[in-house]
């Protein structure tokens, strides 16, 4: 068991109390093979989400497996309006999440007893080495470090964590953090997208991606201005971002100010790269509507 | 059934599956897009087959056809690539725990091991 061994020589890990013990999260007990949805709605439920197990099942069981899958517990997290993110996997992103305050769901591998199994974590205690979760049945369940990370390390350390909007885990990492974000942008919900991407941008100011991700909420919201002065910024730390003028552009013109907006797409038709045929609608619709303007202007009266 | 019909098929569940991946704003390029490596673009056709794929595995794992597709709009590309065709084969986490004895035996180890440790520091 690497970690637990590391863990123990390494002792308790900078900057993590000794105890911690989430004892609010809830407990749904796990109807047969249906631990996937008992764990996610632990989870949910804790986060504000108003859900049951059974809501969760047409949304996570798989009827021939008799479980659920990964990928679609991440996205029915997202489905109910959190985001979710699979932590990197260490035993120590486990134990920072649960010193942050977060219930986080680990994949377990029973062994030769049964197969796969949800639990979630709810708290730890270094001294003793033990693990407090909710699982299948059991309430409050203490298992050692180094009997968790027997049964975790088959599913390869797997465990995630789902947020509301606006919060980042505490291991987070910026590509991975942002693909959670841009996978959760589907769900459509633009208020969400913007608390999302602003706490992004609080954290990694540098990031070109997110801002054109908070730009196109604001956007999707009509609020043009405050996607205008995203995408400003934007362009002022990445000029050659093509993505960032084409929608600078197209956010002038929808203002009704395409004299303005010309100069900043033919910028980005010069070297359009993969974005040519976005551009070139954007730059079309601007000389569109420039004319449109002049034709209107030499209208008689 | 002919070919024909089979691709056409095929085509008609992966463009249902994929509607609510089009974020309509007309001329605004999509965050997705940029974050999306040249690669993955060029792969968008076989993304788009893969998540024909997978709403079809999830109906042969006892999904009805309305369901199937729910859960397919929500899962990401590179989740539905993740996935399509391995769906038998991967994790399915579901059981209620019998570890009973092998709990046991460890929670013995483990006193040894941790325990021991401790009384040491």
């Amino acid at each position: 068991m690497p970690q637990t061994v590391e863990l123990r020589d390494a002792w308790l890990p900078a900057g993590l109390p000794a105890r911690v013990e989430l004892a609010a999260v809830p407990f749904f007990p796990q109807d047969e093979y249906q631990c996937g949805p008992a764990a996610l709605a632990t989870v949910l439920a804790n986060a504000g989400v108003t859900i049951t197990p059974a809501d969760l099942v047409p949304q996570v069981y798989l009827p021939a497996r008799q479980g659920s899958l990964q990928v679609e517990m991440l996205a029915a997290a997202r489905r109910n309006g959190l985001v979710s993110y699979t932590l990197p996997p260490t035993y120590t992103a486990l134990l920072r999440e649960l010193a942050a305050g977060t219930p986080v769901i680990v994949l377990q591998n029973l062994g030769i007893f049964s197969g796969w199994h949800y639990a979630v974590a709810v708290g730890y205690d270094f001294e003793a080495g033990e693990l407090f979760l909710r699982s299948g049945e059991t309430a409050r369940k203490v298992m050692n470090f180094g009997m968790q990370e027997f049964f975790w390390r088959r599913g390869g350390y797997w465990s995630m964590v789902a947020l509301p909007p606006g919060r980042i885990p505490v291991s987070a990492e910026e590509g991975r953090w942002l693909d959670s974000l841009l996978a959760f942008e589907k769900q459509g919900n633009q208020q969400k997208n913007v608390l999302n991407f602003s706490a992004f941008l609080q954290r990694w100011p540098d990031n070109t991606t997110a801002a054109i991700g908070l730009a196109n909420a604001h956007y999707a919201l009509g609020e043009l201005g405050a996607a205008e002065g995203v995408l400003r910024e934007a362009a002022r730390r990445d000029p050659a971002s093509v993505p960032v003028l084409n929608n600078l552009a197209q956010t002038l013109s929808d203002l009704g100010r395409n004299a303005e907006a010309l100069p900043i797409i033919e910028r980005a038709a010069a070297q359009p790269g993969r974005y040519a045929e976005e551009v070139g609608k954007t730059r079309e619709t601007i000389l569109q509507r420039l004319n449109a303007a002049k034709d209107a202007g030499r209208a008689p009266r | 059934m002919s070919a024909a019909k089979t691709i056409l098929c095929r085509l008609l569940i992966a463009l249902m599956a994929w509607t609510p991946f089009q974020l309509a704003q007309a001329g605004m390029i999509g965050a997705g897009q940029t974050a999306a490596a040249p690669q993955a673009q060029r792969d968008a056709v076989s993304a788009f087959l893969a998540r024909a794929d997978v709403a079809r595995e999830l109906q042969a794992l006892g999904l009805d056809p309305a369901a199937a597709q729910a859960r397919v709009a929500a899962l990401s590309d590179e989740e539905i690539r993740a996935i399509a065709g391995d769906m038998r084969g991967l994790p399915a986490g579901g059981t209620i725990e019998g570890w009973i004895l092998a709990a046991i035996v460890v929670a013995v180890v483990w006193y040894i091991f941790w325990g021991q440790y401790k009384q040491k520091r």
